[in-house]
């Protein structure tokens, strides 16, 4: 998605630009991308000739470029981003798709060029395994700790209720409902 | 000249409420009637100085004064007048000056309705409502001065961003704002509890309607923000995990956890520390939402060091986080447990549940929105953190927080016994598995299945709730069905209030599940005359429609619907805004027709030769629109839930004699 924060802060400095990306960042971006479509496309030309993608429709392209990122604009899909650079690879998506390249190959071609961030997650291994893990540790730990919270309030109501049975008076599940209902809502009254 | 005087009274304001801070401590401490007045005056005349100051920069915007660098940046003289009144808050210094004038407008309120109550806590939710205003103030008088003048006067101003010229992006920040700002009431009063040392129910009574409320603004913020971003930006979704949306749905998902969990605390007087520590969070939350939009720091740690407002915000993070944890651990002897838990299937043990679920979900996204930072500082490599990896950390989560949701309301306080718990589960469970048993036959994938089962479930469990209490009611008191209806919702509007956010909220879930399994795109180019058939519809495109405002041209592209029988059910007119100022930077406004089933969604991508051709991508979301149904269904049961009691409550049953119910 062109994201309104990024739109928002690209107009703080009274930009015109789409997206506020470091105009360094985009440099750089715009040179790799010319220095690699432009040896991807002189090996082509040295070995085969360009393929025809005219076969190839725009389904097809967005189907894969759904499951794809714009590497300057984070959290933008492909399909979705009318940055310059993500057209080209939208091209370079429908060259593959007609030399006969499958899914996998594409994202594995993709990521080769721009690295993880095409994939709009963080790649499972080092550091970034850490992204992955923390929300999974903080998940056990906070369950844990609930679960053995209870345990322990609940082993001391039942000392409680063992050393004075004469408290433990647990209502009892047969009551009537609707005794219950008019006792709970005159509890407001 | 005027403008200066703006600036004073920024300057004034500041002042009286540094003043208005000591005040309402020293007056608490000292329980000197005479300061605590005064501190009551500080929090309505820092209100009245703000209030000038937005209505001078009003003055400035809708008179076109373009000296003011503000209003250069963010209008110009052919922008409509209600973009102008709208462009306070499109830019950042109009943005903290209309959050404090927010702030001010609540701390009044509360300050007038609780003038003779509460009067060991109030002179300490004047003195932190104004903590929150003066460190605003420090920001509008230091780093971002709206009333900043050049040396001399532009024919016309750069404009509003194109985007925030919508009606949505008029009302969705004024939303957010009121929640968030909101938040803040809450928070003051657990601090002025805190330093009172009455740290029992009175609080937490108080607060239930201070936090509901401003839970319904922010969460009505984030449903416009959504549907702002489904009609605006033309991806075919409502949220993308953006740090923007995450730092508004930060505080929401804790501000829920809080509002079950001083339930808890009200029935059995348990979970003192822990309430206190959510509403330091959820506020906590609140001021990193803003600092994070409005330093840059996500974008990048270089533009925060560029920012002037970052170091404050990051010096004011850091006095909330030490000051409170330091108070909290002065009054820790106080917030001892009163009651203990009677077992695990209980109304409690599911509150502590849904507790566990939210502070995890919160956990999940806050790490995932900071660590492309975190990333960028200790390795250097920036990494992106999108939408796949929040669904699939948060997805799972939110399935069980939903099952969490229907299991809730079935357990008593206390305890549940076996014979309750197959009473109350059957119906229920046979409407969750049916519906699963269905949803099956329509998908490969079995997540949407075991969703909608999900959902179902839930919603067969407020279905039983207000069919058991309706039932009871007719047969006690011999009312019809809507009369027992409506005397459920009016005498126990807290919990059949709650069933109803609840039913809003299942709402909104099916709209997510299915737009997340069930959409449908395509991307095609037509000649005049040409369609294209997806999802059973059919699309043709007429021709290319002009329309000239004052400040853009409106390109659309005619397109006709027929559905699968050949009938005409629609015509729809995606569009292309191109705006004088910003030539480069078109607008997006989708064709859309809605109905209850699905959406059929048209984004205009481009033309040649004056509409020879037009290239378009095609959407059929199914269920979008329960997602702005369940939005109102949501706020409608804020309402009940929050609206006063018809009688007043006499009496206060002690905490544990709750009855334990089998449908209770």
């Amino acid at each position: 998605m062109p994201t309104y924060a990024k739109r928002l802060a690209s107009r703080e400095n009274s930009s015109v630009r789409i997206r506020s990306v470091p105009l360094i960042r985009v440099l750089l971006f715009l040179i790799l991308l010319a220095l690699f479509t432009g040896a991807t496309l002189t090996q082509a030309l040295a070995q085969t000739p360009t393929p025809d993608t005219s076969a190839i429709s725009a389904d097809q392209v967005n189907e894969v470029a759904r499951g794809l990122w714009c590497p300057l604009c984070s959290g933008v899909r492909l399909d979705a981003c009318e940055l310059k650079a993500c057209e080209q690879m939208k091209e370079m998506i429908a060259i593959k798709l007609a030399e006969g390249a499958n899914d996998e190959e594409i994202r594995a071609y993709f990521l080769e060029q721009y690295g993880p961030q095409v994939f709009g997650e963080p790649p499972r291994e080092g550091f970034n395994w850490l992204a992955w893990i923390l929300p999974v540790i903080g998940l056990l730990g906070g369950g844990v700790f609930v679960w053995f919270g209870i345990r322990r309030m609940t082993s001391q109501q039942a000392a409680v209720i063992a050393s004075t049975p004469a408290q433990a008076s647990l209502p009892s599940q047969s009551d009537n409902y609707s005794q219950k209902l008019e006792q709970e809502l005159s509890r407001y009254d | 000249m005027l403008f200066n005087i703006g600036f004073l009274i920024l300057v004034t304001a500041l002042v009286l409420a540094g003043f208005g801070v000591v005040l309402g401590f020293a007056g608490g401490q000292q329980r000197n009637q005479r300061l605590v007045q005064s501190s009551f005056h500080a929090v309505y005349a820092v209100a009245g100085l703000v209030a000038i100051a937005a209505v001078m920069l009003w003055y400035g915007l809708l008179t076109d004064q373009f000296q003011l660098t503000y209003v250069w940046n963010h209008s110009e003289r052919a922008l409509p007048s209600f973009y102008k009144f709208s462009a306070l808050w499109g830019g950042q210094a109009g943005s903290l000056l209309f959050w404090t004038l927010l702030l001010s407008i609540y701390s009044v309120i509360v300050a007038a309705v609780n003038r003779r109550r509460h009067q060991m806590l109030m002179p300490y939710v004047n003195a932190m409502l104004l903590v929150t205003s003066l460190f605003f103030l420090v920001l509008l008088v230091f780093a971002a001065n709206p009333f900043k003048q050049a040396a001399f006067v532009p024919a016309d101003g750069q404009g509003l961003n194109p985007l925030l010229q919508n009606y949505w992006m008029v009302i969705h920040p004024v939303m957010l704002y009121l929640g968030y700002v909101g938040l803040a009431i809450p928070f003051a009063f657990a601090v002025g509890a805190l330093i009172s040392k009455r740290v029992g129910n009175e609080w937490v009574r108080t607060v239930r309607r201070w936090t509901l409320i401003p839970w319904m603004f922010l969460s009505a913020g984030i449903l416009m923000g959504s549907q702002w971003a489904y009609m605006e930006l033309g991806w075919g979704g409502y949220w993308a995990w953006d740090p923007v949306e995450n730092a508004s749905f930060l505080p929401w998902l804790t501000g829920t956890a809080f509002l079950h969990s001083i339930i808890i605390q009200e029935q059995r007087g348990v979970m003192k520390v822990w309430n206190v520590v959510l509403i330091w969070l959820t506020y906590f939350l609140v001021i990193l939402g803003t600092f994070t939009t409005r330093s840059g720091v996500l974008e990048s740690v270089h533009s925060f060091a560029l920012s002037d407002v970052g170091p404050l915000f990051l010096g004011f993070l850091i006095l909330i986080l030490f000051g409170f944890l330091w108070l909290l651990f002065k009054r820790l002897y106080l917030l001892k447990d009163e009651q203990y838990i009677d077992s695990y299937s209980s109304r409690e043990a599911a509150f502590l549940g849904n507790n566990w679920l939210f502070t995890s979900i919160t956990f999940a996204t806050l790490w995932g929105t900071f660590f492309p930072m975190f990333s960028e500082i200790l390795t250097g490599e920036r990494i992106s953190v999108a939408a796949p990896f929040f669904n699939k950390v948060n997805g799972p989560l939110f399935l069980l927080l939903f099952l969490l949701m229907g299991i809730g309301p079935l357990l008593g306080w206390r305890r549940t016994g076996v014979q309750a718990l197959r009473q109350q589960f059957t119906w229920p469970l046979i409407a969750g598995v049916a519906m699963g048993v269905v949803a099956i036959f329509f998908s490969t994938n079995p997540w949407p299945s075991v969703g909608l089962a999900v959902c179902a479930f839930a919603t067969a469990t407020i279905v039983q709730e207000f069919v058991r209490g309706v039932l009871a009611r007719r047969v006690s008191n011999d009312e019809n069905v809507l009369v027992a209806m409506g005397s459920l919702m009016r005498r126990n509007g807290r919990r059949y209030g709650g069933y109803i956010v609840h039913l809003g909220m299942v709402m909104i879930a099916v709209a997510i599940i299915g737009n997340e399994f069930f959409q449908q795109t395509t991307n095609v180019t037509l000649t005049p005359g040409e369609h294209v058939t997806l999802g059973g519809y059919d699309l043709t495109y007429v021709a290319l429609e002009t329309n000239q405002e004052a400040n853009r041209t409106e390109i659309g592209a005619r397109m006709i619907i027929h559905d699968s029988s050949g009938k005409m059910v629609g015509s729809i007119l995606p569009r292309r805004n191109l705006y004088i100022k910003t030539p480069d930077m078109p607008t997006s406004e989708v064709g859309l027709r809605m109905t209850l089933l699905e959406d059929v969604y048209v984004v205009l991508n481009g033309w040649e030769n004056g509409g020879a051709t037009a290239t378009f991508t095609v959407f059929v979301n199914p269920l979008t629109i329960w997602m702005w149904i369940g939005g109102l269904v949501l706020v409608l049961g804020t309402l009940i839930a929050s609206w006063p009691h018809p009688v007043k409550r006499t009496t206060n049953v002690p905490a544990g004699a709750a009855v334990a119910a089998a449908g209770d």
